[in-house]
């Protein structure tokens, strides 16, 4: 579906249901150079089962409108005005990665209208190496083949996955590849965040931490000190045989705990 | 250290997820029609495309889904769906875009089965077609219609093997919001990659090279992911909802690989070309050794070229390496390790002794096939394109006299002592 926001087309995949202000929303949000199509073994899922999806492109990304927002906070400002605009409640945020970190910054912002967070492959803190966004900037495609190469685990390196016939490797290149521009700015903006720790001790709401054994984007160390920073209640869950791209490697594993910890945190039929 | 496995490695692994019961090596083979759902969600699940895995074998199994992942790795693709033949790969993509009404731009060169489905299968559809020359593109860019879908030809023409501008054709497409798809059968994606040309589909007969032990009949179908179907609305079995699936739009929720879905969700569900699982299990031994065997086609095409070229029996012979052929600047662009395996000529003395020359070689096998990995030999005006009216076989580069030979991987000496007594027996019509 497209919303008019601020004179601009934002589009937002919705599992293959209409949006229903009614339902409890889950809320999908993409990391760097991303979009609405890295949610789709997870999105009609929870759209047949009772939930209002909105899988958004963040501006600039796929068929929504630039310019593409320059900070992580700016990115958390621009997906309340979304839901707002759509007269969204009772919402469970998913984010991945970048998505993390605007969805962190989201509930400890606006904490009213969020049941639940998921937070999948993060830490509070991304910082990019300098190689990465230099070549981001001024080698997209060697900043796009590191991107692709280091964010997926051996499955994904071997083409094996769940979806017969598909390649998660070649999907995730073609989909990051459309977005050049807006990799430089995704990086840019997660390197600069540093509010990720503060932000993530004020989450009023659920939260749940999903991470990839094999993550070679973000390195152990910073997703355990998400884990300690976040309010004790979190969940936890490391998925050893994945790679960064968790969401598509592993999708049935993800789904399972998204699954329990959302229908359990915002229930539908309330 | 690089970024991404290599093509031979792919070839031996990719798509291949260790049997984590037994710890089997090679990829088993899931001979069942169905599967055993878990529990109700996960079955409802699956039938609504909302988790990846499989229902039925009409749809999808295991063994083949690894030669799909396989095939797909190899061509750089974002899905690829295998089926019963080439030509049902050829039949599903073009029926996952064109409907009553349309119309298709196609090479004039192809394989007889391809021209047949056009020119006489769609149109009782009300699907059109009009033929060009695959090396001119000014004609092809003038043959799109208002109510055009798709271009489509071969990388090598079959057999007149012409090499089409692939890249140019690619540039025509763009400006008209085209997708192009190319049958890579004789170029395999080990000579050429379509996709890092502009190729949007690809469709292989496996049966052929990628197989290369002429055991098995198989096809597939590759989603290059590189088209963006929701730029008008001119493709909308991809962006409009597909009611019989609740309304999904393919384009919306698969994005790169919304083509790929679509034959499978529509194709192979209400046509069934599925391909069998030991079909994709033979298919996969082959593709294992595709590099090794693609080398020796392309080494022993090269001396039995220089053996054709000086025997004083043969009127022509028509390779796209060879230095006078209309196509070998493209040849060298898009095939820099060779051009296939396919050889065309002419023996003097025409239709009888191209006869005698094909009855009395013992090696090569006279049969209507090509890509094995022994050497084949036919007569294409009187075989395979025997259906196709004359200007038909004037416009696919096909003569009386042509000879087709499908150069296997045999010691090539042995290749030429067979050609020998061809060539004595064909010397009292020269």
């Amino acid at each position: 579906m497209y919303i008019e926001l601020n004179q601009k087309e934002v589009f937002a995949s919705t599992g293959g249901k209409p949006f229903d202000p009614k339902k409890p929303l889950v809320l999908f949000i993409h990391g760097s150079g991303l979009d609405h199509t890295f949610w789709g073994l997870h999105s009609r899922f929870f759209a047949f089962r009772g939930y209002s999806v909105l899988c958004i492109d963040m501006p600039g990304h796929t068929n929504s409108e630039g310019p593409s927002l320059e900070s992580i906070e700016e990115m958390a400002d621009w997906v309340n005005e979304v839901t707002t605009e759509i007269g969204a409640k009772d919402i469970s945020v998913v984010g991945h990665s970048q998505g993390c970190l605007v969805s962190i910054e989201l509930a400890s912002r606006y904490p009213d209208e969020i049941k639940s967070v998921s937070l999948i492959a993060s830490g509070y803190e991304t910082p990019v190496n300098s190689f990465l966004l230099d070549s981001a900037k001024n080698e997209p495609k060697t900043a796009l083949n590191k991107m692709i190469s280091w964010g997926f685990g051996e499955a994904g390196h071997l083409y094996q996955g769940t979806i017969p016939g598909n390649s998660m490797l070649i999907g995730g290149y073609k989909v990051m590849g459309g977005n050049p521009d807006e990799l430089y700015k995704d990086l840019l903006a997660c390197n600069n965040y540093k509010a990720g720790k503060d932000a993530a001790g004020k989450i009023k709401a659920s939260c749940q931490l999903i991470l990839a054994g094999q993550d070679l984007m973000v390195p152990k160390k910073s997703s355990m000190a998400l884990a300690e920073a976040l309010p004790p209640s979190r969940e936890l869950t490391i998925i050893k045989e994945s790679g960064h791209m968790l969401p598509l490697e592993s999708p049935n594993k993800c789904r399972d705990l998204l699954k329990t910890f959302i229908f359990s945190k915002n229930p539908t039929g309330k | 250290m690089s970024d991404f496995l290599s093509f031979d490695t792919l070839s031996l692994h990719a798509g291949q997820t260790l049997d984590s019961e037994f710890g089997s090596r090679a990829q088993p083979i899931h001979q069942t029609t169905s599967y055993v759902f878990t529990d109700t969600d996960t079955a409802s699940s699956l039938f609504n495309l909302e988790r990846g895995g499989h229902v039925y074998n009409r749809i999808s199994n295991p063994t083949v889904g690894v030669l799909e992942q396989r095939v797909a790795a190899l061509e750089g693709g974002s899905a690829s769906v295998c089926v019963s033949s080439g030509m049902s790969a050829v039949f599903c993509a073009l029926t996952a875009l064109v409907s009553q009404g349309d119309h298709v731009v196609a090479s004039a060169n192809m394989y007889g089965g391809n021209i047949s489905l056009l020119k006489n299968t769609l149109p009782r559809f009300g699907i059109t077609a009009t033929f060009v020359d695959p090396t001119d593109i000014k004609q092809i860019e003038s043959a799109i219609q208002e109510n055009t879908k798709i271009i489509f030809g071969e990388l090598i023409g079959n057999p007149g093997l012409s090499v089409m501008d692939i890249e140019a054709v690619s540039k025509i497409c763009s400006k008209h919001h085209l997708p192009l798809m190319i049958d890579g059968t004789f170029n395999t994606p080990y000579l050429c990659r379509c996709f890092e040309y502009g190729a949007n589909i690809i469709v292989h007969s496996l049966t052929k090279w990628m197989g290369g032990h002429g055991t098995s009949i198989g096809g597939v179908v590759v989603d290059g992911g590189n088209f963006d179907w929701g730029k008008d609305d001119k493709f909308p079995t991809l962006t409009e909802a597909y009611a019989p699936f609740t309304g999904i739009n393919f384009w919306e929720e698969f994005g790169p690989s919304a083509f790929a879905t679509r034959i499978r969700a529509e194709a192979m569900r209400d046509i069934g070309p599925s391909m069998s699982p030991m079909n994709a299990f033979l298919l996969l031994q082959g593709i294992e050794t595709l590099s090794l065997r693609m080398d020796r086609h392309i080494s022993n095409t090269r001396e039995l070229l220089k053996y054709l070229s000086s025997h004083d029996q043969v009127s022509w012979v028509n390779h796209p390496d060879m230095p006078n052929h209309d196509s070998n600047a493209l040849a060298k662009k898009y095939m820099p390790k060779g051009a296939g395996s396919i050889i065309t000529f002419g023996v003097k003395g025409g239709r009888e002794a191209g006869k005698a020359f094909i009855e009395n070689v013992k090696l090569a096998s006279h049969l209507a096939n090509v890509g094995d990995a022994k050497t084949l030999i036919i007569h294409p005006a009187t075989t395979t394109h025997s259906r196709i009216d004359a200007d038909a076989l004037v416009a696919a580069g096909i003569t009386e006299d042509m000879i087709r030979i499908s150069v296997g991987i045999e010691n090539v000496a042995d290749i030429q002592d067979d050609f020998n007594k061809g060539f004595r027996a064909a010397k009292k019509y020269s």
